[in-house]
């Protein structure tokens, strides 16, 4: 430009006697004109185009990547509950789930404190605690607190809404739009469910044993010993695991939300478990026991690891009672998810 | 538009019989890549077909194929290459926008590092740039259309099919929605199958349309050129015009209508000189004559008439449900 404007010069010009930097002297001038903008009002007043920064352009953008196989999606879905209970991001648990679930690990590794206070003040003190056919029961099937408190609260806790919630948020469509069939659906949801509550029951069982193995310096002629009631034990609890979750899962899949799964399966593990007891005791009648879930697992549980039965009926009749609960439990949870719809819930 | 490709769904003979109600009936189908509207009453079997489409039922008899994968045994490969947007609320409304994409993506495969990146991309596509980390439960009803959209595009399909893609949007949220399918075809190259009772928004986006009514097929091609099957004359007259509608009736011309604006089909050679003819009888003026742009929504009208159903607008089948 060979012609400027005078006005524009001038303005340029204002515009650098007007500048601060660290060098310049701290006067009451440039304190004044600092904060004001207040000059001898010989500045020219021009006004300047603002910025207005990137506009938005909708440009669509192509992805050539490729698609990982079905195992990449269901490790999706599995790692999507799992990681809920630890990250944000993933499966939003709500925060009093996740602080019950940290209540109970630390209850469920509760007999290990025995245990090591019996490693280091002599055997009395943790004799209860210490592995027995009696305290391996009472880690996996105890009834107070475990199984009043602990386990079938948990799983009410997180099953309740796994499959309900994806029918009451329409999110079922997001799964089956995608290449996930429904049975791959239900297998990492019960699974994922299973996961936790096997971490609860089993793994703090393995817990209990290896910290009793290393307190207490026991050698392997003890561990050939009792790794035979240990096995027992996980099968027992594994049991519990599986049943529990198939109770519950069918539960949510029949509910729009997590209150009637979580209610209706305590009702049924603790309500069937108080009938049966209070039928035993008026009339003694023990056949209903093979319709509570808890006293059917415990009467196998008990053959399992070899403690004195509680119970009068065979134990092969409560693993039968066990494995039809899973069955009519896996066969309304099919029905029920192959029911729920893509494009209306 | 996209041009010159191989049909992205064809369908023979496909039938689908819930016991004895038919939902879809022997439907011969084809559809081209580009924007595509998929429109019909309720009942008609939209949802049916969107549903073979992905996949997921079994079909009663009949074949079909979408991106060249049989719908009856490869759901899952045709889902893969599908962005499948519901009508229906799909968000899981406690997770933020981003992450819920970012799992729409994984449960496509991603990997979850590729998911997040792509989810990043595609809010901003949909301009939810600026909201990806709010939760889902605070979205307007524009931005969880926009996510459920996000979500279809995720691993960037070659095909979207898009349910009701504007329901319940504002009339900017509209215009958005709307933009961004038809980026999506033109700038992204990739088709859309769009269902929609909004004739307008039908029309805005997509070239071609399929009209499905009692699970038949009853239009299927290029708007423009279904349009020439309701090609009609605008007539404002002034003066005697139920005479004169009279008169053209008796001279077996098809005429409709309103006050003193009458629509004349052009179905025969020189409508406008026959018109002029019983104006100059009945003695009305004619102040204006031109040949009439239909809409959709005309088209839509004329084709349900001519199935014999005496509908005023799209609304009345549409929403209302299915004419006896």
């Amino acid at each position: 430009m060979t012609d400027a404007d005078p006005i524009e010069e001038k303005a340029v010009q204002a515009e650098e006697d007007v500048r601060f930097d660290e060098a310049s002297p701290v006067t009451g001038a440039s304190r004044i004109e600092a904060a004001y903008s207040a000059e001898d009002g010989g500045q020219a007043s021009v006004a300047k185009t603002g910025s207005t920064g990137q506009v938005f352009t909708q440009t669509y953008l192509p992805w050539t990547g490729t698609l990982n196989p079905r195992w990449a999606r269901n490790w999706a879905v599995y790692r999507h509950h799992i990681l809920g209970l630890v990250r944000s991001g993933h499966r939003p648990w709500p925060l009093l789930v996740r602080a019950y679930l940290v209540l109970v690990l630390i209850g469920s590794v509760g007999d290990i404190f025995p245990v090591l206070l019996g490693s280091l003040f002599g055997d009395g003190i943790g004799e209860v605690f210490m592995i027995s056919r009696d305290s391996l029961y009472a880690h996996v099937l105890g009834f107070f607190p475990r199984n009043v408190l602990y386990y079938p609260v948990v799983t009410a806790l997180i099953v309740g809404t796994m499959i309900s919630e994806d029918r009451l948020n329409g999110t079922s469509a997001l799964y089956f739009s995608r290449p996930i069939t429904r049975f791959d659906y239900v297998a990492m949801k019960y699974l994922a469910a299973a996961t936790i509550l096997f971490i609860l029951c089993v793994f703090t069982l393995f817990i209990y044993y290896t910290v009793e193995v290393l307190a207490m310096g026991h050698g392997w002629a003890w561990i050939v010993d009792t790794f035979p009631l240990l096995l027992g034990a996980t099968v027992a609890g594994m049991l519990l695991v599986v049943t529990y979750t198939s109770l519950g899962l069918a539960m949510s899949s029949v509910s729009t939300n997590g209150f009637f799964p979580a209610i209706g399966l305590l009702a049924l593990v603790l309500g069937s478990k108080s009938v049966a007891f209070l039928v035993a005791l008026l009339f003694e009648q023990d056949v209903l026991y093979l319709l509570s879930p808890y006293d059917a697992l415990a009467n196998v549980g008990q053959a399992l690891i070899g403690t004195e039965s509680n119970y009068d009926i065979p134990w092969t009749w409560s693993l039968v009672s066990v494995v039809a609960m899973n069955a009519l439990s896996l066969f309304l949870l099919a029905n029920r998810v192959a029911s729920m719809e893509v494009t209306r819930e | 538009m996209v041009e010159g490709r191989a049909p992205i769904v064809h369908t023979k003979a496909l039938t689908k019989a819930y016991g004895e109600h038919v939902a879809l009936n022997a439907l011969d189908l084809q559809i081209e890549a580009g924007a595509t509207g998929l429109l019909g009453a309720n009942g008609a079997g939209k949802s049916t077909l969107l549903k073979t489409l992905l996949g997921l039922i079994q079909v009663t008899s009949g074949e079909g194929t979408v991106l060249g994968h049989d719908i009856r045994t490869e759901g899952p490969s045709i889902r893969q290459r599908i962005g499948y947007m519901p009508e229906y609320e799909s968000l899981d409304p406690r997770m933020d926008g981003i992450h819920q994409v970012r799992y729409a993506g994984e449960l496509l495969g991603m990997n979850p590092v590729v998911a997040m990146q792509r989810a990043h991309q595609c809010l901003e596509y949909v301009g939810l740039g600026e909201q990806r980390y709010r939760q889902i439960d605070g979205y307007s009803t524009g931005m969880r259309q926009a996510t459920k959209l996000a979500c279809a595009i995720v691993h960037d399909p070659e095909m979207i099919i898009a349910d009701e893609p504007s329901n319940g949007l504002d009339a900017a949220a509209r215009d958005f929605m709307l933009q961004t399918l038809d980026t999506t075809v033109r700038n992204g190259q990739r088709s859309v199958l769009m269902a929609s009772h909004l004739m307008d928004d039908v029309e805005q986006v997509c070239e071609r349309i399929v009209l499905l009514h009692k699970g038949r097929l009853v239009a299927e091609g290029r708007i423009e050129d279904l349009k020439a099957i309701d090609r009609e004359y605008e007539v404002h007259v002034w003066g005697a015009a139920e005479a004169m509608e009279r008169g053209l009736l008796d001279r077996g011309l098809r005429v409709r209508r309103q006050g003193r604006v009458m629509r004349v089909a052009d179905d025969r050679d020189d409508v406008p000189r026959e018109v002029l003819e019983v104006a100059a009888t009945t003695g009305s003026q004619v102040r204006r004559l031109h040949t009439y742009e239909a809409s959709l929504e005309d088209l839509f009208i004329a084709i349900m008439e001519r199935l014999g159903h005496d509908v005023k607008s799209s609304e009345d089948l549409l929403a209302g449900g299915a004419p006896r």
